[in-house]
């Protein structure tokens, strides 16, 4: 069955029973479940090869399951067969946490894959995607997770609300590290995570409902201009943005996608009942999708037709909608214990 | 009013105005707690290969101004929620406290020294530590 | 403020009086003299105060929901992510038998409506086995984001120590000491 842009990796930590990670694949217009990849403990996410050609997944082992020597590794997947093709062995780091799309990421050219560990040290593991092998480990002290701003480039977000910035060289050594201000305000409202890009910018969003981008420009990283994803009278009505997996952006209409629940302070990780749709050149809303479960993680598809991919992490079921007009069109059940991360392959 | 009252008086008006964090000054054991401890453990140990030990580096760092300059901009303690007054009074306590060697002749750190060195942290973390270590022999 | 002797401060506890301190302290919380709870302490230990709220709350009355440890409600748990330890053959202060103790954790402030008074607990978890599968609960009361780790509620933090193995089995909730 040649691939879809509307086919859906759907990644699973499996909470219950951790040492059986899965990532899960489904065809978002049949409804059809073509296949899973097992892939080991507390596992995050697949990541595909930008060409195609490979699907990357960086996996913890135990010797005796649940227990025994610890063993990382990257595994290679062949994608027509879902079947496993190789492995690179990477530092037994590997952080783990509630999966987050930003605790592995490719360059931009797909060169290399990065990987956030915690010891609690913090550092980053560099693989060469294309010669298939182990580069080097990055520290990124006071400093967590993956950006990718470029080829040879990414940035962490550092515990004071400042970002690395990141520079390697052809063979995925770091050449330069340095710190921005603040861009992020930790005390008070703090940026999620959760931060999606589209073309030169990425887009976080605060606990509070602020949309804070991040821009990526030849003097380095700066601060765009912050907006608010709700109106006074929705924020004394305590809609905010929420979830695990909470935004999702599509380029070519440059739009971005945002659960919404309605909470008091502290409700950041809760799922909603809508996804609020953000024309980003216009900086306001455009449309408010109704969702018919609980979303706590989306997805759009890059193509001109996307679809939109919602799940939650207490249910098996994977609502499918079109993601411009809002239609819902279908639920697929059994999709997973505990999924998480919903990756386009 | 008499003493007690006053005294009295001035609880009530200490407690109003805890709510307040600007109002309040914890003590340094506390912020080891709060900013600390859940790393380098309450005695300062650490975790052998992934939380270094305080307690023989502390004193040792603090006789370089290099390694001064280290203890303040380390990310774990210039990225922690105390003011530079009280990241110094707690460097002070925690030399006093979780140090195997004793702070003799050191300098206690102050709220200038810090607020010099604290910002931006440290990034080169672990070479600095090793060449402070081998300096420090 | 000037420290405050410690044996003082236990006596303070067993009274249980409140003093009519603001219901909602910052997160940062008051704390009192506590070198004796520090210096030289691998495990964190079970104050007074901790084996009073583990019982019923009130005299002669139901045992409500914040004040049960086998609750997600307990209100120890107030930012807890995870098994309950107590439902998993440990309690919300030791863990299950074989498991360790993590020692590397996140430590915050709860609130306790009982007695109204805030405290400091730390989330070690319980590590070396699978999951334990009993009492899921997720609380996010002052969570922040996983680049600030120390208020995190989001890390597997049994990855601290080659000894507690990482695998996850459960969290605890200790009390370390009152927040004032």
């Amino acid at each position: 069955m040649p691939a879809s842009p509307h086919w859906v990796w759907v990644n699973d930590f499996v909470f219950p029973h951790m040492s059986d990670g899965q990532a899960m694949l489904v065809d978002g217009d049949s409804g059809r479940f073509l296949g899973v990849l097992y892939t080991g403990f507390g596992f995050t996410r697949v990541v595909p090869a930008k060409d195609g050609r490979v699907i990357f997944s960086p996996e913890t082992y135990f010797s005796r399951g649940t227990r025994g020597t610890r063993t990382d590794v990257v595994t290679l997947y062949d994608p027509a067969h879902l079947a496993a093709v190789g492995e690179i062995g990477i530092p037994p780091k590997r952080s783990e946490n509630m999966p987050m799309m930003a605790n592995q990421q490719l360059t931009d050219d797909g060169r290399f894959l990065l990987i956030y560990n915690f010891t609690p040290g913090q550092s980053v593991t560099v693989v060469d995607a294309e010669r298939r092998a182990y580069v080097a480990e990055i520290e990124t002290a006071g400093c967590a997770l993956v950006f990718p701003t470029g080829p040879r480039s990414f940035f962490s977000i550092c515990g004071d609300g400042a970002l690395l910035d990141v520079r390697l060289d052809d063979s995925g050594h770091a050449t330069a590290r340095t710190r921005t201000e603040a861009m992020f305000d930790v005390a008070h409202d703090p940026a999620t995570e959760k931060g999606v890009r589209v073309g030169d910018t990425w887009l976080f969003v605060t606990y509070g409902g602020t949309l804070q981008p991040v821009r990526i420009t030849p003097q380095g990283l700066r601060r765009g201009p912050a907006w608010s994803l709700t109106s006074p009278g929705e924020r004394v009505e305590n809609w905010r943005p929420g979830g695990l997996q909470q935004l999702a952006a599509h380029a070519g209409l440059n739009r971005l996608y945002s659960i919404m629940h309605q909470g008091g302070p502290e409700t950041h990780k809760d799922p909603g009942k809508e996804v609020w749709v953000y024309d980003l050149a216009l900086r306001r809303r455009i449309q408010r999708i109704a969702m018919r479960n609980p979303a706590g993680s989306i997805q759009v598809t890059r193509d001109a037709k996307p679809l939109l991919f919602a799940s939650f992490i207490e249910s098996s079921t994977l609502d499918v909608y079109d993601a411009v007009s809002g239609q819902h069109l279908r639920s697929i059940e059994s999709v997973g214990t505990t999924p998480t991360l919903l990756v386009n392959p | 009013m008499s003493a007690v009252g006053a005294a009295r008086l001035a609880a009530a008006l200490a407690a109003l105005l805890l709510g307040s964090d600007t109002a309040l000054a914890y003590q340094p054991q506390v912020n080891y707690m709060l900013q600390c401890m859940g790393c380098h453990r309450p005695d300062g140990s650490g975790e052998p290969g992934r939380v270094p030990s305080v307690r023989r580096t502390l004193v040792r760092f603090a006789r370089l101004a290099e390694g001064r300059r280290y203890l303040v901009s380390v990310p774990g303690a210039a990225q922690s929620r105390l003011t530079d007054a009280e990241l110094a009074e707690l460097i002070n306590w925690m030399m006093d406290h979780l140090s195997d060697l004793p702070a003799t002749g050191i300098a206690p750190f102050t709220a200038a020294e810090v607020t010099r060195n604290r910002r931006p942290p440290l990034i080169e973390v672990s070479a600095t530590r090793a060449r402070l270590i081998d300096q420090t022999r | 403020m000037r420290p405050v002797d410690a044996t003082a401060w236990l006596d303070f506890l067993v009274e249980g009086s409140a003093r009519g301190i603001a219901r909602r302290t910052s997160r940062r919380g008051l704390l009192g003299s506590l070198g004796a709870l520090l210096v030289g302490a691998a495990v964190v230990p079970l104050l007074p105060v901790a084996r009073g709220a583990e019982a019923p709350g009130k005299q002669g009355g139901a045992l409500d929901k914040s004040q049960d440890p086998t609750q997600c409600e307990y209100w120890r748990h107030c930012a807890i992510d995870g098994y309950l330890c107590g439902c998993c053959g440990g309690s919300a202060s030791s863990c299950p038998p074989g498991t360790e103790q993590s020692a590397v954790t996140w430590v915050g402030t709860c609130h306790n409506p009982a007695d109204g008074m805030d405290y400091v607990i730390s989330y070690n978890d319980c590590c070396g086995k699978g999951t334990c599968g009993r009492c899921l609960c997720n609380r996010n009361e002052r969570d922040t984001p996983i680049y600030v780790p120390f208020e995190s509620n989001d890390y597997d933090w049994c990855t601290g120590s080659d000894k507690a193995n990482v695998p996850y089995h459960c969290s605890t909730a200790r009390i370390v000491a009152p927040a004032r």
